[in-house]
């Protein structure tokens, strides 16, 4: 098999390092254009606007850093792929004579099947330098959402990804981890209790580029004829899935026109579809029909899912980065492609990043009397061209103002300080949503960020314990001692608990490879029972009946964040810091010092033995 | 993260380097708390009354058993519990040393220096891998040798001074250092970052 290699352009030196900024964390992209559309076309090529998906694609690889942008694709569209590249901005570029030191290379590689997609990315893995970006040609995305991926300097190796539903069943599923894709479907491999879904895009760190092309290599060996025992019958089961998915969601399509208040009922009065036990007597429309067809012939293509499957299953840490409120779509059709250009022109590419860079797992004071505002004057910052570290720093010298205010012991000390404390909470609620907004992370912001938070908290609990004294017969020294070691103890087993978890996902057994299923052991040979009913979760229901009281009594507590509010009050149960530095506020102004600490021990020894309870629990459960 | 994090977290000392060869058959958490129990009760019941000889026990005695905890510190389903329950160990036994000698706003100062330290060590570790030179491990004494110095700083009765001076001492080491080592960083290395999390806040 011939792996032919196409430039359009002649290789260029190595771009100069950039002075002042990091360089890119991806220098080189790997566009997968070999997923067939319609009519035996590549369904990259579809037309997008001026261009096509794929030259969208590039440009927008292009914009988050790539210099070098290699194409994969079958031989029979190479020609319309460089025209297509051309086309693009990029390319648009190129021929107008743009510094060929800033525009990237455009490199399209002729490759006949999966195995040779595998090998010419072992290969460009092996010659680039710089970390890597791959992703499926037809993936529709904003740019943003690759930016997040490309630009976060604390996602080493990762994948996009979204814990949401993606319209349809065919994007492959991954079960993710304190932030660690734990097990990854491909065609060939399944995932137990999925809780995320893999979005075509894949980021792969300088340090991880030897390992890739290792896995690169293998994979390619495995995915040539005939496939290893038990692939075939995974891809079989996925199609399953698929029919059955489509099959419940036109069923409920349908139940939805009949009764349009059914939303007004309990989700359990809809009926449930019965389906027949083998997936292939599943009745659908002839539109479903014809996609399910569509997608057979574009799933063995999925290598950047194998990839993905790979790196996790021989231990390297894939991290996540969620698209979020962003958009994402991967049509393989013309009447996909403009059905998801109405979709995206609908979204507000400026509303959705703004309304993504609100942290997702926040507190309920943060949430709701913070971050609706916040997040505008984050705009304004970026608009201003503020950086998240210069904001940051502003937010740790309001904080020591708002402490030395602490620190007179007077009312309009205390007034003062409370109103100021609240101002630097905010501010400090804007870095993080500038750097999010503005794609600026960088470690430094992080670390920075974390210490400051710290550094104000207990710079301010200094300034109430003197002003107290100041204005008292008596001291609060030892009550402001007890709260500070509370806080840290509570904070450190915080981060030992996470470590803790970190080990052992880092340490967990992967199976090898070859095996389809991703369980380690016995049961990992036996081939995943082909169950349409349950598609998710086909493995967790015969486990039901055996697990531990632990067990069961962290599954009905997960069950409680069903009830409206409850993931509410058990955020606040854990007194996150908008909580708490509203509690300093609310009672320093109102009241005094001494009342402040009282309440700051009591709700954290209330939290400290709430989270003990929970970590208790999933310590002896394991 | 790497194998031996909890361990960089406990922030120990020569002493705890030492007696923490002997591998006892206990868990490490079971170790840590039996260390901390005693303190704790002490300062809860005797407050600043306590005489400085029960201070000597109780100090004494979480310093060996502490020290003690730390060969399995790696190991074991509740090992998540020893770095906070040595932090505990710690801050209480400076905070009370620091009430007994009648020095709290000093205790409080030195024990502010320190959890700059103990945040930074977190911090560092998580996103640039590393940890601080050995010889700021050494500077700091580790937890145990610290609350060491500070029980005979007050037997020698030098507080408050002495912990001001201890505190201004560690506190522009540890910050100066880290400050260094954040703006030099040269390293690339693999971390996994956690953007569910909501610990940490």
């Amino acid at each position: 098999m011939t792996t032919g290699v196409t430039e359009t352009q002649p290789q260029v030196p190595a771009p100069a390092p950039q002075p002042a900024a990091a360089p890119p964390a991806v220098a080189t992209a790997i566009l997968l254009a070999t997923a067939p559309g319609e009519d035996g076309e590549a369904a990259a090529l579809l037309e997008w606007e001026e261009t096509t998906v794929l030259g969208r694609l590039a440009d927008q690889a292009a914009s988050v850093g790539a210099r070098t942008i290699h194409v994969i694709t079958r031989p029979d569209w190479a020609t319309e792929v460089e025209h297509a590249l051309e086309d693009s901005e990029t390319g648009l570029a190129l021929l107008e004579g743009a510094d060929p030191k800033l525009a990237p290379t455009l490199r399209v590689e002729r490759s006949e099947d999966p195995a040779s997609d595998l090998r010419a990315i072992g290969r460009i893995a092996a010659e680039a330098a710089g970390g890597l970006l791959i992703a499926h040609g037809e993936v529709l995305t904003q740019r943003e959402a690759i930016a997040g991926l490309a630009a976060d300097p604390r996602v080493s190796t990762g994948v996009l990804a979204t814990v949401g539903r993606v319209g349809r069943p065919f994007a492959q599923r991954t079960r993710s981890a304190r932030g660690r894709v734990v097990s990854a479907a491909s065609p060939y491999h399944g995932v137990n209790k999925p809780t995320t879904t893999f979005l075509g895009v894949l980021k792969v760190a300088d340090v991880d580029r030897p390992a890739l092309g290792a896995i690169a290599e293998r994979l390619g060996e495995l995915v040539a004829p005939p496939l290893p025992e038990g692939w075939p019958d995974e891809l079989q089961r996925k199609m399953g899935i698929w029919r059955a998915v489509l099959a419940r969601a036109a069923w409920r399509e349908e139940m939805d026109a009949e009764r349009p208040d059914a939303d007004l009922f309990d989700d359990n009065s809809t009926p449930e579809l019965e389906l027949p036990e083998n997936p292939q007597d599943i009745a659908l429309s002839d539109e479903d029909e014809a996609e399910i067809a569509r997608r057979a012939k574009v799933v063995p293509n999925d290598v950047a899912a194998m990839l993905v499957t790979g790196l996790v299953r021989e231990g390297v840490p894939v991290g996540v980065s969620h698209l979020r409120k962003l958009f994402w779509a991967r049509p393989i059709t013309q009447a996909g492609v403009d059905r998801a250009a109405q979709d995206i022109r609908e979204h507000d590419e400026e509303k959705d990043l703004l309304d993504s860079s609100v942290k997702a797992a926040d507190g309920f004071f943060t949430t709701f009397f913070v971050s609706p505002y916040s997040k505008y004057i984050a705009r304004w910052c970026a608009r201003r061209g503020f950086t998240p570290n210069q904001v940051t720093t502003v937010s740790v010298i309001i904080g020591f103002v708002a402490a030395a205010a602490f620190a007179t012991g007077e009312r309009w000390g205390l007034i003062a300080g409370a109103v100021l404390l609240q101002i630097a909470f905010t501010t400090d609620c804007v870095d993080g949503q500038l750097a999010r907004y503005t794609r600026q992370f960088s470690k430094l912001g992080a670390w920075l960020d974390s210490v400051f938070d710290r550094t104000k908290e207990y710079a301010v609990f200094a300034g109430l314990a003197i002003g107290y004294a100041a204005s008292h017969a008596d001291d609060v020294w030892a009550l402001a001692g007890a709260a500070l070691t509370l806080q840290t103890i509570r904070h450190m087993t915080d981060f030992a608990f996470g470590a803790a978890r970190q080990q052992v996902i880092g340490e967990a057994k992967q199976p090898p490879l070859e095996h389809s299923s991703d369980r380690v052991g016995a049961a990992a040979r036996l081939p995943a029972p082909p169950t349409p009913q349950q598609p998710e979760e086909p493995v967790a229901e015969q486990e039901e009946r055996k697990v531990s009281l632990p067990r069961r009594i962290l599954g009905s507590w997960r069950k409680v964040d069903r009830a409206p509010g409850a993931i509410w009050i058990k955020r606040m149960c854990a007194f996150p810091i908008g909580e708490r530095f509203a509690v300093m506020s609310i009672t320093a102004a109102l009241w005094d010092a001494k009342v402040t600490f009282v309440v700051l021990i009591a709700w954290g020894l209330f939290a400290t033995t709430y989270t003990f309870a929970g970590r208790f629990l999933r310590s002896v459960s394991r | 993260m790497s194998a031996a994090t909890l361990t960089v977290y406990r922030d120990d000392g020569p002493i705890a380097g030492a007696l923490g060869r002997v591998a006892a058959k206990v868990p490490a958490a079971a170790l840590a708390l039996v260390a901390a129990l005693p303190l704790v009760a002490a300062l809860a019941i005797e407050g600043d009354g306590a005489s400085d000889a029960l201070a000597g026990v109780v100090v004494g005695w979480a310093i060996v058993l502490g020290s003690l905890s730390r060969a399995r510190t790696e190991t074991g389903r509740f090992r998540w519990g020893v770095p906070p329950l040595i932090r505990l160990t710690e801050y209480a036994g400076l905070l009370w040393i620091g009430a007994l000698g009648d020095a709290l706003p000093a205790a409080f100062a030195l024990v502010c220096a320190l959890a700059y330290r103990h945040y930074d060590l977190v911090y560092r570790l998580r996103h640039r891998g590393v940890t601080p030179p050995r010889w700021v491990d050494l500077a700091g004494l580790g937890w145990e040798g610290r609350l060491l110095l500070g029980y005979v700083l007050l037997l020698a009765g030098a507080l408050p001074l002495a912990f001001y001076v201890l505190a201004g001492i560690l506190g522009v080491v540890f910050v100066a250092e880290s400050v260094i080592g954040w703006t030099h960083d040269t390293r690339r290395v693999t971390t996994v970052y956690e953007e569910e999390e909501d610990e940490g806040q």
